[in-house]
């Protein structure tokens, strides 16, 4: 019946906290990061737009868009809370699991 | 453009690491939720008339309220202060802690106080409480809270959606099998298992001769599942493995079956419960397991070992993913494998042998120790291939059946060595290529006709099994000495 | 995609995380433009966008 804010930390996979874990490589060399092989084309395509809040960026955004829409491409638009911060990782992680590409602008 | 976007998150999220300093005068530190705590609310209101008085409240920041209470619901003070009792009285001057008292004693308050009467119709005294600061629940959140910069390590923030099991995978962090994810308190917990520091160095880690620290090989034997009481085997395992002499480059590098091979010596294998008996080296224990796997992921995350890069093993073995027993002392009839290498017989040890295996030595029939010891020599000529010889070492595991045999007729590891030394010296032109319609084989006769099957201290003898089984093993080893990998025993540190 | 006055920094951000994404650059500035330049902008990048993406 404690009021104490001091929380115990179960780790838990989806809801609640995010899960903190501690790095066990020697840390990322270079060759471990290979770009993603190339589609053929845009057909079909999921293409995340995500815009980084910068003004004007979404007017840009807004025509490349349609651009992408008429060359078939399904186009999905995401939007950083901020430009001074790198993108928040659950953004990041809902990005890379349901494009295939993105388009990260306009950075000025 | 901001900054640099990198794959993991580095979150500060630790406390300040300094203890919060001792006002001047009384000090108590109390919770609501704790009788004697209440009753003493009448004490504390008579001491903030005789002095200063700074009182800390653990739950409810408005209790006591007429004291003006200072909030600790982050439990900083209590924590840095060491307080495992509500209620505890401090006398404080110039910063420092002059003298302590716990629970409610009247006689203990007005001595450490100097104010008579306190507490009019209180009792005596009236024990305490836990402080919040030491509760179990809370023990590990506390130690990330306050004690968790000392963890250098990146840390990785997973999204909310990531199941953490396939995090690990999807970064290429795990052997195959799914690993405990390396959270600050598990690795806090594991780093508690040994006495060395967070933040020595253990060893450089081939291939890549990354250096690593306690810290990172903490986070890896967390993943491979040990508990803190592991890891100061692991710690040693790891040492032993990155010698020069044991050569982990190259014999990961190379396209033999063998990977590391560990064997606990002493009274450590029963502390932790190891398994030197029945099913030594499958399925099952613990210790046995995730010792091995930790050295084989430290490795593979700290020293970039892995297959299909550095690791070209044509079929490798099961046992790269953890290969590691304890020998089965209690009722051996030889020497350890410690105690013939020069270590005391309570000592605590762990070696590392490049081999793979079991392979089987099946005798049922042999009731005598000249029998049996031909049909282990007859057996260990074919390791690798018959007609090769001086190509790699071996283990031999004698089970405790067989070894009941040799010690029934009086035999010590020394006669047992000596009689397959003689046995194992074969005559050169059984061995040369083309003999028996096989090309493969010594490319000429040696000069006195004979060829030992294995270089001197080629072949390492320990006793494990379980009771029952008339059969002993061969765990098949990589080249010996100089070009190949020499075993190598470490002492296990606490 | 970037206004061109990021062009070194684009190289030194993704050597300094062992990465080189594709990059397409405009025309700065951007902070004064109408919405009819950043559409023209848009109009001219689109094919070097596409190409990044599906490789030439």
């Amino acid at each position: 019946m404690t009021t104490s804010n001091a929380t115990s930390s179960t780790p838990s996979s989806g809801g609640g906290n995010p899960l903190v874990v501690l790095d066990p490589t020697a840390g990322k060399s270079a060759a471990d990061l290979q770009p993603a092989p190339r589609p053929a084309s845009l057909s079909g395509l999921t293409v995340g737009l995500l815009d980084i809040s910068k003004p004007r960026g979404s007017v840009f955004l807004d025509q490349i868009e349609s651009h992408l829409d008429r060359l078939g491409a399904k186009v999905v638009r995401y939007r950083k809370p901020t430009f001074t911060k790198p993108a928040p990782v659950d953004l990041r992680h809902e990005i890379a699991v349901n494009c295939n590409a993105v388009i990260e602008a306009l950075a000025d | 453009m901001g900054n640099p976007a990198g794959a993991g998150v580095d979150v500060t999220r630790q406390e300040p690491a300094r203890r919060p300093p001792l006002p001047d005068g009384l000090i108590a530190v109390v919770k609501r939720d704790c009788p004697t705590c209440q009753l003493i609310v009448p004490v504390l209101e008579q001491l903030a008339e005789t002095g200063p008085l700074t009182v800390y409240t653990q739950d409810d920041p408005a209790f006591p309220e007429s004291v003006s209470p200072t909030d600790d619901t982050r439990l900083a003070f209590s924590w840095h202060h060491d307080i495992e009792t509500v209620p505890t009285l401090i006398l404080a001057k110039g910063g420092n802690e002059e003298d302590r008292t716990v629970g409610w004693s009247r006689p203990h308050w007005e001595m450490l106080t100097g104010v008579d009467q306190l507490g009019a119709g209180l009792p005596e005294f009236r024990p305490g409480c836990g402080s919040l600061s030491v509760d179990p629940s809370l023990s590990t959140e506390l130690a990330v809270r306050f004690g968790g910069s000392v963890l250098q390590s990146r840390r990785v923030e997973l999204a909310r959606l990531e199941d953490p099991f396939e995090a690990a995978f999807d970064r290429g962090w795990t052997d195959g099998l799914p690993v405990v994810p390396p959270t600050e308190a598990r690795v806090m917990a594991m780093l508690e298992g040994s006495s060395r520091s967070a933040a020595d160095l253990v060893a450089e880690i081939p291939p890549d001769l990354h250096p690593a620290t306690v810290e990172q090989i903490a986070i890896n034997a967390v993943m491979a599942g040990c508990k803190p009481e592991y890891f100061p085997v692991v710690l040693a395992a790891v040492e032993a493995a990155c010698t020069t002499e044991f050569n982990m480059h190259g014999l990961l590098a190379t396209t033999y079956f063998s990977g590391p091979v560990l064997v606990v010596n002493g009274p450590v294998t029963k502390r932790l419960d190891m398994n030197s008996g029945s099913n030594a080296f499958g399925q099952g224990n613990r210790a046995n397991l995730t010792i091995g796997r930790a050295l084989q992921l430290v490795v593979r995350n700290l020293g970039g070992g892995r297959p299909g890069e550095v690791d070209m093993a044509m079929l490798g073995s099961p046992g790269k993913l953890s290969f590691c027993f304890a020998e089965r002392e209690h009722d051996s009839p030889f020497s350890s494998l410690a105690v013939e290498r020069g270590f005391a017989a309570d000592a605590d040890t762990v070696t590392v042998f490049a081999g793979s295996g079991p392979t089987a030595i099946v005798d049922q029939i042999s009731r005598t120790p000249e029998s049996l010891v031909r049909s282990f020599a007859v057996c260990l000529r074919s390791t690798g291939h018959p007609k090769l010889a001086r190509a790699f070492d071996a283990m031999l595991v004698v089970s405790p059946e067989h070894a009941r045999i040799f010690a029934q007729a009086g035999w010590d590891k020394d006669r047992l060595r000596a009689e397959l030394d003689s046995l194992l010296t074969i005559p050169g032109v059984e061995m040369v290529r083309g003999v028996d319609g096989i090309s493969e084989g010594l490319p000429e006769v040696p000069a006195d006709g004979k060829v030992a099957k294995f270089r001197p201290g080629g072949l390492q003898i320990v006793h494990a099994g379980g009771e029952a089984g008339l059969f002993s093993a061969i765990l098949d080893g990589w080249v010996g000495g100089d070009i190949g990998s020499e075993p190598v025993t470490v002492e296990i540190q606490p | 995609m970037a206004s061109d006055v990021f062009v070194d920094a684009a190289d030194a951000q993704g050597d300094a995380l062992g990465f080189q994404p594709e990059r397409v650059f405009v025309q700065h500035p951007i902070q004064d433009r109408t919405d009819d330049e950043m559409v023209a902008l848009a109009d001219q990048a689109v094919d070097a966008l596409v190409r990044s993406i599906c490789g030439s």
